[in-house]
This record gives structure tokens, C-alpha cells and sequence, in this order.
């Protein structure tokens, strides 16, 4: 019990903290909704998508669940961050001083990011949704949608955290992390079918996208919310696999306490 | 003026300590360690930077795991529960600039497992104690150094700990500042706290400390009331930077009238005696121009910590 008040009191610290930094808050939403303006809008008139892959030659709408994804990569990054500025101010010493093990405190942070990139995402969700040249389907009713856009959401924001704090125990500082989680995880949105369909591409990247946990979260929040299929993998890989592998990252960073920490 | 109260009695012990070894990947920080911490004391750790004091205290909140010896705090061996009932002052701040005194507090008061109108009061009584309520909800990043350090204090106090760890709290405070909190953390005391204090401040181990220990090199060197400790002192201490002093006379020194202990550590030849007046001049006469520098001073716990370790407790030793 007394871990679960702690955790509480971590998450709604950390989420004070978001809230406080207005200019944090509102780049990590607008900054989505930018690049889905740009590539939606101005970008796809070049491209000239194929109607069998993307709706009615909708890119706009198609680049609405990658562009999801890519706000909780954000938003994950930038509370993971916050780990460092922790460590910085010493708050982080004090708080691996108080009667709970790292483990609570490391899941107290990680569960304070996790809400935090899932609220983020999700509002540009709701501005994606609102925008009426956007057309999403929820193809399952609008509130079972919405709820497996929800739990797909929150399971690629426990994957992206975990792995933050597996890489901020072993990197010593922020420019470091950043460089790190920019290098594994851009090249790892690429080609998760965020921005082109999966089927569209070379039998060696296919390859590639089926080994990669961000493909399985856009392919699920793409089912959710666009798709009028089962989309690339089906609903029930794409849960299965997420879901284990959001476990495991998560629980794999909670039990990292940095080293340079000690 | 000294604000020390006499030790208690040792028959219930806030901390035991034997066969304490900790060694970093580098160095040995803590090497056989054995002490023993009555409750009811304010336990000071003297030794310079680097002889261990700090580790022994991370040990103790068990942040760290001894690599031999036995450790008991509070009749427990040290464990995440067990710091329910210990508050640590760090030596560095830490506190998160954006949050204002009473979040920070909150904070602290819920990992404590505190809520309720309960910690909502004591928040209150804690910031008006230490004198920060007109600045309760602005941002710590806006406090001075004192206030900062005041706010540390409220929150090691929050949870009423049992046994409040210390690492060098007055580093960095005005006198004033400095005052004020000990002023707190002797009301903590009187209030049934034990308080362990690290530090390399003579003055201050010399002021606040019924009980001392002086640490060297991860090891005990000698524990006792801060006036027994000095007891074989006499009234002046002189610090001689004398690089070429010749060992062979330290016993012809040592017998002149009014001179106490004599101590050799290169390049300083330290004494403490009845009167410097007397024997500044005579040294002078014997040594001729083999003498560098010469500090006199009123005797203090840093001489008895130099007869005792045959080392200074830092470079820069403290003047106070």
C-alpha cells in the first residue's frame, strides 16, 4: 500500500511538473500536429498513394496512428529526461533515501511517464479527430475503438519508458541519452509503417518491420483507429506481442537503479 | 559557547558498529570500522575529507551494503523500511528547483506514507518552524542558500525520524544560517532524536557533539566527550611548518616546561602548550630559520584529532 501512495505521489509530481512547463506541454502536442499538417496536407500531393493501401488516397488520415505513435516517442523521451534533472538537482538521491526500494521509486517515474507521453498522445489524438479534413474509421464502434486505441497507447508508452530507463541507467548524461534514444528509435519509427504502408516496401525491410515492437503499436492503433481490416499483422499479434514486450521493458528498466547513481 | 549537553548513558544503543569494511573501485573507504552510537546523542564523525564518513553514513541509511562487518541501526540491521524512522541531510542540495517548499514537503510526507489533514499540519507547523511559510508556495529556485538548507531540514524532520543522518549540513552557511539550524536539530535532539553528525568542522563537532569519534583512513581512532578527548591538552595550540625538523629533538621539546604533546607530521611540527608567548621564542632560538610559518591558537578537538591521527583534519584547517 504505502508503495502505491508513493508511486501516486511521483506521478502526480512529475505530471505538476509537465504542467508547469508550458512550453514542454505544448511542443509535444503541437510538434505532431505540425509534421501531420505537413506531410498530411503538403507532402502527399507529390506522393500520389496508392487507394489500395491508403483509403481513398487519404494520407492526411493514414499518417494519423504513426504520427500517434511518434507523440508518445516524444513525450517518453522527454519524461524519461526528467530523470536526469532529478539526479541533477539531487532530488533522486533523496528519493532512493526514503523507506522504499529503487524499484518502487524507478516505477513511481516510469509510471509518471507513462501517463503523461499516453495523455499527450492522446490529445493529439482528439485534435487529430477533430480536424475535419481527417477522416478516422473506428471500425469497431467509436467507444471499443477508442478503448483499443487507449490500451495501445499506454502499452507502446510502458515499452518506450522501460527502454528509456534501461538506456538513462547506463548513459551518465542527457546529451547522451538523447543521441542514443534519437539513434535507436527514429530509424526504428521509420520503418514501423508510421509513415507508409508496410506492404508497400522491399521484401528486406518487411523483414525488418516484423522484428520491430513500434510496427506492431502503429499497426494496432492504425487498426483502431483507421484501418477497416485487421490490419498488417492482425489484432491479435499486435496485442500479444506488444504486450509482452511492453512488460518486459517496463519491468526490465524499473529493476535498472543506474550505476552511477549508487 | 559550547551548547553540548553530557552524553547519555550507553545502555541503549541508536547504532552498533563492528568490523565495518566498504571499498569503492578504487579505495578503501571504510576498513574494520567499530563504534558504538548511544540514544539520545549527538554523535559527531571528524575526520577530513575522504576518511569515510560519508559511506559510514550511507551504510547506516543502508543505501549501501557493507562488504564485512555487522551493522545495526536501531536494533535492526539497515534496510529500506528501517529509513521510515531516519532522516538524512545530504551534504549537497537536494531539492528540485521548480517545486515550491510545500510540494516538496508533500511530497517527502507521502513517500513517508503521511497524508490527510495530518501532514497537511504538520506541513504548516514545519515551514512556520523553520520560518519559511511567506515562502511556502514560491519556487525552491527562488530561496537563498539558508532557506534552502531550512527546507531540507523541515523535510528530514517530516516524518519525526528516530535517528537523523547529517553529511556536513553547514556547508556553505552564513553563521547566522548556520545557528538557526542547530537550533532545530537541537530541539530534534530534546525531542528524543539521535543525531549523527559528519563533518570536518572542529567548531562545530567541538559545540553541538556530547559524543566524538575520529575517523582516519575508514578506521576508529579514537571516541569519547568532546572534553575528554581534549583533556590532555594544554591551553595553546601551535601549528610550526618546519620542513627540516630533526625527529632526534622532538624528546628535548617535548620535556621544556609548559609543553604537552608533541607531534610530528611532515612538514609540521604540532604542540600544545601552557603558554605560545614562551614557547614561540625558545623554538625560534633552537630552530633559526628552519622555521616556515607559525599558527598559535586556543587548543581545540582539530589538535586532539592531530596528537591522536598524526594528521590535520584538512588542509584548510578550520580557524572558527
Amino acid at each position: 500500500m504505502s508503495a502505491l501512495i508513493a508511486c501516486g505521489a511521483l506521478l502526480q509530481r512529475d505530471v505538476r511538473a509537465v504542467l508547469r512547463s508550458r512550453s514542454q506541454l505544448y511542443s509535444s502536442i503541437l510538434f505532431p500536429l505540425i509534421l501531420l499538417a505537413i506531410l498530411g496536407a503538403g507532402v502527399s500531393e507529390g506522393l500520389d498513394p496508392d487507394p489500395a493501401l491508403v483509403r481513398d488516397g487519404d494520407y492526411a488520415s493514414f499518417l494519423v496512428p504513426g504520427i500517434i505513435a511518434m507523440a508518445v516517442l516524444f513525450s517518453s523521451t522527454f519524461s524519461s529526461a526528467s530523470y536526469y534533472q532529478d539526479r541533477d538537482s539531487g532530488l533522486l538521491r533523496v528519493l532512493f533515501a526514503s523507506p522504499h526500494s529503487p524499484r518502487v521509486i524507478l516505477m513511481g517515474k516510469g509510471l509518471a511517464g507513462v501517463t503523461i507521453g499516453s495523455l499527450q498522445a492522446l490529445a493529439v489524438l482528439a485534435v487529430a479527430a477533430a480536424i475535419p479534413a481527417i477522416d478516422l474509421e473506428w471500425q469497431y464502434g467509436f467507444v471499443p475503438s477508442l478503448l483499443l486505441a487507449v490500451a495501445a497507447v499506454l502499452l507502446l508508452a510502458l515499452l518506450l519508458n522501460g527502454f528509456a530507463q534501461v538506456v538513462a541507467s547506463r548513459i551518465r548524461t542527457m546529451q547522451g541519452f538523447h543521441l542514443v534514444m534519437n539513434l535507436v528509435l527514429f530509424p526504428l519509427l521509420f520503418f514501423s509503417g508510421a509513415f507508409f504502408p508496410l506492404e508497400d516496401l522491399p521484401t528486406w525491410l518487411k523483414v525488418l518491420a516484423t522484428a520491430n515492437p513500434l510496427s506492431y503499436a502503429v499497426d494496432l492503433l492504425r487498426t483502431a483507429v483507421y484501418a477497416d481490416g485487421s490490419g498488417y499483422f492482425g489484432l491479435p499479434l499486435d496485442v500479444a506481442v506488444l504486450a509482452t514486450l511492453a512488460a518486459a521493458a517496463f519491468l526490465w528498466g524499473i529493476g535498472r537503479r543506474p550505476a552511477y547513481q549508487q | 559557547m559550547s551548547t553540548q549537553t553530557a552524553a547519555p548513558p550507553a545502555t541503549d544503543l541508536a547504532v552498533q558498529v563492528q568490523g565495518l569494511s566498504f571499498a569503492y573501485a578504487e579505495r578503501q573507504a571504510l576498513d574494520g570500522l567499530a563504534l558504538q552510537v548511544p540514544s539520545g546523542a549527538v554523535f559527531g564523525l571528524l575526520g577530513p575529507n575522504g576518511s569515510g564518513k560519508s559511506t559510514l553514513l550511507s551504510l547506516l541509511a543502508g543505501l549501501q551494503e557493507p562488504s564485512a562487518g555487522d551493522l545495526r541501526v536501531l536494533g535492526q540491521p539497515p534496510s529500506a523500511a528501517l529509513r521510515a524512522r531516519i532522516g538524512i541531510l545530504f551534504q549537497e542540495t537536494s531539492l528540485d528547483p521548480l517545486m515550491t517548499p510545500r510540494e516538496t514537503l508533500w511530497l517527502h510526507g507521502r513517500l513517508y506514507s503521511l497524508g490527510g489533514h495530518a501532514l497537511r499540519d504538520r506541513i504548516d507547523r514545519l515551514l512556520e518552524g523553520v520560518g519559511l511559510s511567506e515562502r511556502a508556495d514560491s519556487l525552491v529556485s527562488t530561496l537563498s542558500g539558508g532557506m534552502k538548507r531550512r527546507l531540507e531540514l523541515a523535510r528530514v524532520l517530516l516524518p519525526a525520524p528516530q535517528l537523523i543522518l547529517l553529511d556536513e549540513p553547514t556547508t556553505g552557511l552564513d553563521p547566522d544560517a548556520e545557528a538557526a539550524l542547530w537550533a532545530h536539530l537541537r530541539q530534534a535532539n530534546r525531542d528524543g532524536a539521535t543525531i549523527i553528525l559528519a563533518t570536518n568542522k572542529v567548531h562545530e563537532a567541538d559545540e553541538h557533539c556530547n559524543l566524538v569519534a575520529f575517523i582516519h583512513h575508514g578506521r576508529l581512532a579514537a571516541q569519547g566527550a568532546p572534553a575528554e578527548l581534549k583533556a590532555a591538552l594544554k591551553r595553546d595550540a601551535v601549528w610550526v611548518e618546519w620542513p627540516e625538523f630533526p625527529p632526534a629533538r622532538a624528546d628535548e621539546i617535548a620535556a621544556w616546561e609548559g609543553v604537552g604533546k608533541l607531534t610530528w607530521a611532515h612538514p609540521t611540527l604540532h604542540a600544545t602548550v601552557d603558554a605560545a608567548s614562551a614557547f614561540v621564542p625558545r623554538l625560534f632560538q633552537t630552530a633559526g630559520d628552519g622555521i616556515r610559518a607559525v599558527r598559535i591558537r586556543e587548543s581545540t578537538l582539530g589538535d586532539a584529532y592531530f596528537d591522536i591521527v598524526g594528521a590535520s583534519l584538512s588542509d584548510q584547517e578550520d580557524e572558527r
